[in-house]
């Protein structure tokens, strides 16, 4: 019978800690980051010129269809060969932002699309220039179409950056590992981490919720 | 001078030439109805007045100035020119006072805050909707929208006003209170070029009345003339059929 004990465990609270808290970082700048790539990106797949276009397309298509993982390590023991040595933590940081700037990209790019030709029309018929258009007319309900995807985008990204622990980010999976290794109780510190993870994620999922609620208020509908 | 002059306008799309050179003055103060099939060129006319369409030859000036020419600030004409839409085009998540109040703030001529909400009263009170101005366009019906739309446009003070079917796309019930704030503008000298298939409108309300046939000005005149006297065939088989 499995015995299970979770009391050894508490002395490594500071470990979790840390982890839950690079985790957090780490899921926040890649947002961030991979959010205002998306945006430049989308906006560059709407150009008139056929090679910018072309280039957000590979960029988009490389790190959608390879593993986020490899990703990482071209970045993290790759790079360095190139002369650029970066330390864990800013290669799992730049690796999931430029996986997540691809996946902004599609999502914004499906979602800027969305807005009717009639209302950028109605903007520029009142005078507006191209970006103030972009900004009042196109932008927030553009953002309001694209929300659900892109929350569960963001979600993906939290699990996602447990990916880090493979190039020694001592992030909240690390950590596990950590532990794992010094008190041999495996089943105990998985566990205690999936509740961990589970409980971010329902944190998140409650924020977005709220945030959609206050910035997303007018009614839809027809 | 015409406050609109347009001459020997062209327009294709691809190999299909819509506009076959059209010539049409519109003096200050003139209400001209455009009526014609579908398909005929009306909207594609309207859109080429305020530069939303590039036009393949002849010239349209407003004010004196040339629309499609490389050195016209089309922002600044159409500060000037307002039109409105068959669909409304209202923006959905900013209330009646933001979607009227966006433009003149953004270029400058009047300041957010209390300028801006005295404003939107003041041309809301024009299309009777004041209690309306903190709504937003997916609460109001089809001719509230409509009625917003053209209030939108009036916070810009334009000197001319183009309507392209404004009450096309509502209910039976709800078209007679946007024509009677179009009559109201009628009434106060704005300058109004319009496509409408309301005939009433156009015997009753326009000054001049242009029917637009195959990509030209095919008859125009006063009103009254072309509906008791139409010169050509088909513009006695069009008013015939619409009657
Ligand atoms: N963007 C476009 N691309 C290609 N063809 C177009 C475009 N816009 C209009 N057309 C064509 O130009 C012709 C004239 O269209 P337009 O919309 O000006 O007609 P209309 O007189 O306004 O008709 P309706 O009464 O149905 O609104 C039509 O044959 C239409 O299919
Ligand atoms: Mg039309």
């Amino acid at each position: 019978m499995l015995q299970l004990n979770f009391n050894q465990l508490w002395r490594y609270q500071d470990e979790f800690l840390h982890g839950v808290s690079l985790t957090l970082m780490l899921t926040l700048v890649a947002t961030v980051a991979g959010l205002a790539i998306g945006l430049v990106c989308a906006t560059a797949a709407g150009s008139r010129f056929a090679a910018l276009r072309l280039l957000v397309r590979s960029y988009v298509e490389v790190i959608r269809n390879t593993p986020a993982l490899i990703q990482l390590f071209l970045i993290f023991f790759v790079l360095p060969y190139a002369g650029l040595r970066l330390p864990p933590v800013y290669a799992a940081a730049a690796a999931l932002s430029i996986y997540m700037g691809a996946y902004a990209t599609e999502i914004l790019r499906g979602g800027l699309a969305s807005i009717p030709r009639s209302q950028i029309e109605a903007g520029q018929c009142l005078g507006l220039t191209r970006w103030q258009v972009f900004r009042h007319v196109i932008l927030p309900p553009a953002l309001r179409n694209i929300y659900p995807s892109i929350t569960s985008q963001i979600v993906l990204l939290l699990l996602g950056t447990s990916l880090a622990s493979q190039v020694s980010a001592s992030e909240l999976f690390h950590a596990a590992a950590f532990v794992e290794s010094r008190t041999f109780r495996s089943f105990e510190v998985y566990a205690v981490v999936c509740a961990i993870y589970f409980t971010l994620v329902l944190a998140f999922r409650l924020a977005f919720v709220g945030i959609g609620r206050i910035a997303f208020r007018w009614p839809t509908g027809r | 001078m015409a406050l609109v002059e347009i001459s020997n306008v062209h327009k294709s799309f691809g190999e299909v030439e819509v506009l076959r050179g059209i010539d049409l003055a519109v003096e200050k103060g003139e209400i001209v109805t455009i009526i014609g099939r579908s398909g005929s060129g009306k909207s594609t006319l309207l859109r080429c007045i305020n530069g939303l369409e590039q036009i393949n030859g002849g010239e349209i000036r407003v004010a004196g100035e040339q629309v499609h020419s490389r050195s016209t600030d089309l922002r600044k004409l159409r500060e000037h020119v307002g039109i409105v839409f068959q669909q409304f085009n209202l923006f959905p998540h900013m209330t009646v006072e933001r979607n009227i109040t966006l433009a003149p703030v953004l270029t400058g001529k009047i300041t957010k805050g209390a300028a801006a909400r005295e404003l939107a009263l003041k041309v809301l009170a024009q299309v009777g909707l004041e209690e309306k101005v903190d709504a937003y366009p997916g609460q109001l019906s089809g001719g509230q929208q409509q009625r917003v739309a053209i209030a939108r446009c009036l916070a810009m003070s334009p000197d001319l006003m183009l309507f392209d079917e404004v009450t096309s796309a509502l209910d039976p019930e709800l078209v007679g209170e946007v024509l009677k704030v179009m009559e109201d503008l009628a009434t106060q000298g704005m300058t109004m070029i319009l496509v409408t298939h309301e005939m009433n409108f156009a015997r009753n309300v326009a000054s001049k009345l242009v029917f637009m046939h195959a990509g030209m000005v095919h008859e125009e005149g006063r009103p009254a003339d072309l509906f008791a006297n139409p010169a050509t065939p088909e513009l006695a088989n069009f008013i015939s059929s619409v009657r």
